[in-house]
């Protein structure tokens, strides 16, 4: 089949992946109105939905390409001679390409696991195989449909790249090294979404299972899954850092530096480092680099191969085992209402990528905010509210997902007797869960770090009223939203409008009382924590009694 | 049918309802007045009205798009309709809890929480319907068993056959003991063995004193089951009653319920010349 068909089929399998995954239509929506004028808003919708995603990705490779080259433009202007400049801004440069290969390896890798689950969905290799097609003809259109869901990412981050890398005086040999690097990253970025995704179907998805083992097991597989996310949010946050650690690096371990360069992807980023700045060649590392890139090439092109081959099987649901298993009893344990919308929530999400994520979310933030503890010599009450907001901030951004599960099967769980504020319950206690972890996690670091914990904690916890007030509020006017139309968007981040006015209001209720206790701060310091927590208590009071009279 | 077969069935259409005798077989289950459903500008429904009462198993038939399904899903409470008043054992289906409750639901397109196990969707069904696992699991294990559903209970229902994800959405719509069962296509999928229990069940469901509203375009079927049926074209009800009143209807004392069918849904005239064409071709 020649190129040019599988472009044109594969652009129709992509449209049709995007559009199921948007509005989960294969697990359970149905969509609320048949017009000919509305299908194709939801199909634009689900456009726009796709490219935005797609944008944010880019979004951040960008901001992440020029800024991993900030520390070469003071080489730049530096007036010391030429030969003196390349032995000391090398070791820069190949801190700075490696840690951009590993961020567009890591945001390809997230981001592939987000889409990865509508992929798996959608069945397209079933559909396709109706088709008088090769087996070679669907493995390629399927991998060219998978590879079209990073398309622009995985442009932006080659012309990204390469614009920073000659803004800083980049070379043309060099250049070419980096672009064949960020091509062979995102070959592995891809084979490691789809090896991840197969793993995580056929061992995780797969494995039911009751014992307290299985879910031990599924927890670690959980957590390993979401690590990608993890690692991409720690390498953004900390891209300075890291550049100046891998820069330390390349100059400490110089002595080994000829092993290092055998790792990707360090041989990429010597070797371009080392066209852009010859010094006096250390053969055997610039042999070693060498050698080790052709490696990559070839390690490269058999990962697109295995890619190829087992795109098919993944995009035809192949992933996920039909074995029966041996199954002792058929004895179930019911829940009161509340409890089992939280453990049926907890299940889903240890086995849907996208919706795992979310949950490590508020964890993510925590940590990122123990480190920045760790520089402070004491923790004022300043700090303490700015570290409220920002849990707190984030914790918002779960409840809406969580309710966007309901679409999964709606068709179906629509027709149980589940009433609005049972559901509210069980969604707003699984989000304040998260937000209390971290509080716990911040209090033992504030501890661990030897500084006064008693503001995190009081604050903290009178806080978490506020934060329920907010989780309640938004779910509220989620809920009421969809009993009305129906759960038929089960993704939540379809409608970017309904997302973005759920989360301001919940938004502006976490941050009244802070507010107001900045202000009291500012005029009466001894009434900040009473009014922190007459304010925050009122909230919870009203959106407490709001959510008692959901029916 | 072997005889075990029949005493599964009959132990599990021991109604608890039905023992408590709190159902009267001329108690009407369900009562639809003037419904209409729109879809934007499309009207899919309007202005249906019907009454099914207690031991009836009511048949909806029509052509694709004829407005089945969304009445059902009015009835269910999936779908809110446009106008009219529904009620299931006199609550209004406004009244959604209470309504719900009482209704077991089989969709058109099983489609379940598929990263979930059959073991861990039935604990979900069972906790939000409040269900004793005391009285459950005994009735699940029985269900499981006429199902032939055991070896996959822990697999998960993505990986499932059509047919036993059918299974297990008639395990899940059963599982409560409802008095009304609202099936949408339940035979689609399912294997002979499977399909004649279900056969058996709904009928045994109906003389015990339950109301069974189901759909299909297995003519032979709903001739066979359906103690009343309601033919839907264009959202609309053309023909309604037993059997026998629609052969009258369409004054054909012979026809069988098919051919009632495609004459009361006016798509018999030009079939034959579609039939000769397409054999000629």
């Amino acid at each position: 089949m020649k190129l040019r068909e599988i472009w044109k089929l594969s652009s129709i399998v992509y449209k049709e992946i995007s559009f199921q995954s948007i509005f989960s239509l294969r697990v359970g929506s149905s969509l609320p109105q048949r017009g000919r004028t509305d299908i194709k808003r939801l199909v634009a919708n689900a456009r726009t939905s796709t490219l935005i995603s797609k944008l944010v990705t880019t979004f951040f490779i960008a901001i992440f390409g020029f800024t991993v080259f900030l520390p070469m433009t003071g080489f730049m202007t530096s007036s010391t001679p030429s030969a003196t400049r390349d032995v000391a801004s090398w070791p820069t440069l190949m801190g700075s390409v490696t840690a951009f290969l590993a961020v567009v390896l890591f945001l390809i890798v997230f981001m592939g696991l987000q889409v990865s689950t509508g992929f798996v969905s959608s069945k397209m290799s079933d559909v396709l195989g109706a088709f008088p097609l090769t087996k070679q003809d669907i493995s390629s259109i399927l991998f060219v449909s998978f590879l079209r869901m990073f398309d622009i990412p995985l442009i932006a981050a080659a012309v990204v790249f390469l614009s920073a890398y000659f803004l800083v005086g980049g070379s043309l040999l060099g250049g070419l090294i980096l672009l064949m690097a960020t091509v062979i990253t995102e070959i592995f970025a891809v084979a490691l979404t789809i090896g991840s995704a197969k793993f995580f179907y056929s061992r995780v998805a797969g494995g039911g299972g009751r014992s307290r083992g299985q879910t031990l097991v599924r927890l670690l597989f959980m957590i390993v899954w979401i690590l990608p996310t993890f690692g991409a949010y720690l390498v953004v946050s900390f891209a300075g850092n890291i550049v100046q650690y891998l820069t330390s690096l390349t100059q400490s371990f110089s002595s080994i530096l000829q092993f290092i360069v055998l790792i990707y992807p360090f041989s990429y980023s010597f070797l371009a480092s080392y066209l852009t700045f010859p010094t006096a060649p250390d053969y055997t590392v610039l042999g070693s680099s060498i050698a080790a890139s052709i490696a990559y090439v070839f390690v490269a092109l058999f990962c697109y191969r295995w890619v190829t081959q087992t795109v098919r099987t993944i995009g035809g649901g192949g992933a996920i085992p039909r074995a029966k298993g041996i199954v002792k009893d058929t004895q179930i344990k019911p829940q009161i209402p509340w409890l089992g919308i939280i453990r049926k929530d907890l299940r889903v999400a240890s086995r849907v990528p996208s919706f795992a994520s979310l949950f490590l979310l508020p964890a993510m933030q925590t940590i990122i905010l123990s480190i920045s503890f760790s520089s402070l010599s004491s923790l004022t009450l300043i700090v303490t509210l700015s570290a409220l907001i920002g849990i707190s901030m984030i914790t918002l951004l779960l409840p809406p997902t969580l309710l966007s599960m309901e679409g999964l099967a709606s068709a179906f769980t629509r027709s149980l007797p589940m009433r609005k504020r049972t559901l509210i319950s069980a969604k707003t206690l699984l989000s304040i869960v998260t937000y209390l972890i971290s509080l716990v996690v911040l209090f033992f670091v504030a501890v661990y770090l030897k500084r006064d914990f008693t503001l995190i904690l009081t604050y903290g916890l009178v806080h978490a009223l506020a934060v329920s007030a907010g989780i309640m509020l938004e779910l509220t006017l989620l809920a009421r939203k969809f009993w009305k139309e129906g759960f038929a968007v089960g993704n939540i981040y379809s409608k970017l409008t309904t997302y973005i006015l759920t989360l301001i209001p919940g938004f502006v209720m976490v941050a009244l009382p802070i507010v107001t206790a900045f202000v009291a701060f500012l005029y009466a310091e001894n009434l900040v924590l009473p009014i922190f927590f007459t304010m925050a208590a009122s909230e919870f009071a009203v959106m407490t009694a709001i959510v008692a009279i959901q029916k | 049918m072997v005889g075990a077969d029949r005493n599964v069935l009959r132990q599990l259409t021991t109604h608890v309802w039905f023992n408590q005798g709190r159902l009267g077989m001329e108690e009407v289950a369900v009562k639809v007045e003037g419904l209409a459903i729109t879809y934007g500008t499309f009207v899919a429904v309007e202005n249906l009205s019907f009454t099914v009462n207690n031991g009836e198993i009511y048949g909806l038939l029509g052509p694709n798009g004829a407005g089945k399904t969304s009445t059902i899903k009015v009835l269910v409470g999936v779908l809110t309709p446009h106008a009219g008043s529904v009620k299931i054992y006199d609550t209004p289906i406004s009244n959604e809890v209470a309504a719900k409750s009482q209704v077991g639901y089989v969709p058109e397109e099983v489609i379940l929480i598929d990263s979930l196990t059959p073991r861990e969707f039935f604990e979900f069904i069972s906790s939000i319907r409040r269900l004793e696992a005391s009285v459950t699991n005994p009735r699940l294990e029985r269900f499981v068993s006429a199902f032939e559903l055991k070896q996959y209970f822990d697999t998960p229902i993505a990986a499932l056959s059509m047919g036993n994800k059918q299974k297990v959405a008639i395990v899940a719509a059963l599982l409560h003991d409802p008095k009304l069962l609202i099936l949408d296509e339940p035979l689609v999928g399912l294997d002979a063995r499977s399909s004649k229990i279900l056969k058996e069940l709904i009928t045994f469901h109906a003389k015990k004193g339950g109301a069974v509203i189901f759909s299909t375009h297995i003519m032979e079927v709903a001739e066979k089951l359906c103690t009343k049926v309601a033919i839907i074209n264009k959202g609309k009800i053309v023909g309604e009653g037993t059997v026998d009143d629609l052969r009258r209807l369409v004054k054909d004392a012979e026809g069988s319920l098919e051919d009632i069918f495609l004459k009361v849904t006016e798509q018999e005239a030009g079939m034959q010349d579609v039939i000769k064409a397409l054999e000629e071709e």
